[in-house]
């Protein structure tokens, strides 16, 4: 029988102790302090009076002071735990950081969360957008536009300075507000990688997009998360992963519609039922109104075409044609016109209209008809109508297409609309389009 | 979204495969008679009220 490993049998499967917290007061202000990472932290700052303290002192000495301007109640409070990535979490420590671009002042709120046997995580918040980050796994190399980490090309997205403008908590660094750095972000949606530079060092880290509620929901927090404001530098778009299925849908309904209009038209009648010619004279009374044979028209309702094609030049016609059903009577009139002229002039030569004219009659049943055509000219024309049954008409197909189109194209707007108002924040802004849309997304 | 899309695209290859089938159509067939003789025989006047037919050529 194998020997099973102590953490098998159960002695390492006990929930971990709660960690040791140290207890002090603030050498600044008397406030109550707690080290909750006794060992890992270096530093201690107390939010009240902005007094930063050495947590490897036996006393605690301080270390530095800065003006507390105002008070600023973390998102997560200090203290709290939470399970995140399948680990749990304590929150020691928190900072608010601010970076001024062309006068704005924009300000980011950073967690720090520590675990005995994880180590350390920042869970940043931005505009009520998460960022769970960690130190990179080594140093990411830095090309033209962005960055490569672990074989994955990330794009540049912004370069700022960042100063702290606010610090409370315990910290792996002697923390001070003031402290500036440069931050250079790169995204790969939902990744993230920034590098910080100070005059002594470089830092970098990885971070994933967070959901609020997740964050919420891992902490326990009460209410909801803060409303998201924009579109996050790191925020996975919801239309990306969709995009491909989208382009391949439209693909295989486009060949749907050609693959029904050509059986249409590979099996339909497409069937001459008349062929007439007559001509017009207008000063004889009887060619102002003829009627054809009577002729057959059968299988399924279907359409009609109906041509109309003259010896016109430099002149029009116009045809009220009159189908008559023999067997019920029942009888569909309409008016076609032709029309030819052609000429040239200054710009050089024009035509307009043509001496033939087509027209789909629809939802024609089977049955014996007549045709009764009446000709208006004020010029004698001879003319010749044409009937054929059931004709595919290619219209319809690519009335389809278009309609099929709308909705890709509507969804590839909004894709791309979201990355517009995503990099709109970055030093990289999409042209055109607009910025004034919703909020949250 | 891609559900959707997909419903949608139903019901216009169901479309357009009963307007196949019967040969149903939503266009008028019939053309009006409206513009009077004078304006037809005058064909450079009138170019611009004949949207309905082809035209090529100088304007």
């Amino acid at each position: 029988m194998p020997v099973r490993p102590a953490r098998a049998r159960g002695a390492a499967l006990k929930p971990p102790a709660p960690p040791a917290v140290a207890s002090l007061a603030c050498h600044g202000c008397g406030a109550p302090l707690e080290i909750r990472a006794p060992g890992r932290s270096l530093a201690v700052a107390c939010g009240a009076c902005g007094a930063v303290l050495d947590a490897r002192d036996p006393d605690y000495r301080l270390i530095a002071k800065f003006e507390a301007q105002r008070s600023v109640v973390p998102r997560i409070p200090l203290g709290t735990r939470g399970r995140l990535k399948g680990e749990t979490w304590e929150v020691i420590g928190y900072l608010a950081r601010r970076t001024t671009i062309e006068g704005a002042a924009y300000t980011w709120f950073e967690h720090l969360l520590h675990d005995p046997t994880g180590g350390f995580r920042w869970l940043v918040e931005y505009g009520g957008h998460w960022t769970l980050a960690k130190t990179a796994a080594g140093a990411p190399v830095v090309v033209d536009d962005g960055a490569v980490y672990l074989g994955e090309r990330y794009h540049h997205f912004q370069t700022a300075t960042a100063e702290v403008t606010y610090v409370v908590g315990e910290f792996p660094w002697r923390v001070r507000a003031g402290e500036t750095a440069t931050v250079d972000d790169y995204v790969l949606p939902p990744a993230s990688l920034s590098r910080e530079r100070t005059q002594q060092e470089t830092t970098w880290s990885v971070g994933e997009y967070l959901e609020g509620e997740a964050v919420w929901k891992a902490f326990g927090l009460p209410g909801t998360p803060p409303e998201r404001v924009g579109v996050g530098a790191a925020q996975p778009s919801p239309f990306r992963p969709r995009s491909r299925t989208m382009a391949l849908l439209l693909a295989s309904f486009a060949a749907a519609v050609v693959l029904i209009h050509l059986l249409f038209a590979a099996f339909a009648q497409q069937k001459l039922v008349l062929d007439a010619a007559w001509e017009y004279d207008p000063r004889a009374p009887a060619t102002a109104s003829v009627q054809s044979e009577p002729f057959a028209i059968g299988g399924r309702t279907s359409n009609l075409v109906v041509e109309v094609s003259s010896t016109l030049a430099q002149g029009w016609a116009y045809f009220t044609l009159t189908l008559v059903n023999e067997d019920t009577g029942a009888a569909r009139t309409f008016g076609r016109e032709v029309a030819y002229y052609f000429g040239r002039d200054s710009d050089g030569s024009w035509t307009e209209g043509a001496p033939w004219d087509r027209a789909w009659l629809p939802s024609v049943p089977a049955g014996h008809y007549t045709l009764v055509v009446e000709p208006e000219s004020p010029r004698p024309v001879n003319y010749r109508v044409r009937l054929t049954r059931d004709v595919p008409r290619a219209l319809w197909m690519w009335v389809a297409m278009g309609l099929l189109a709308v909705p890709p194209l509507i969804f590839w707007w909004r894709q791309w609309t979201f990355e517009h108002r995503r990099w709109q924040e970055s030093d990289h802004p999409l042209s055109g389009g607009s910025d004034d849309e919703g909020d949250d997304e | 979204m891609t559900t959707a899309y997909a419903v949608f695209a139903g019901l216009v290859l169901a479309g357009l495969t009963w307007i196949h089938f019967t040969g149903w159509s939503p266009i008028g067939v019939s053309e009006a008679k409206l513009v009077p003789t004078s304006v037809r025989d005058n064909p450079g006047s009138y170019r611009s009220t004949y949207g309905r037919r082809p035209y090529t050529g100088a304007k």
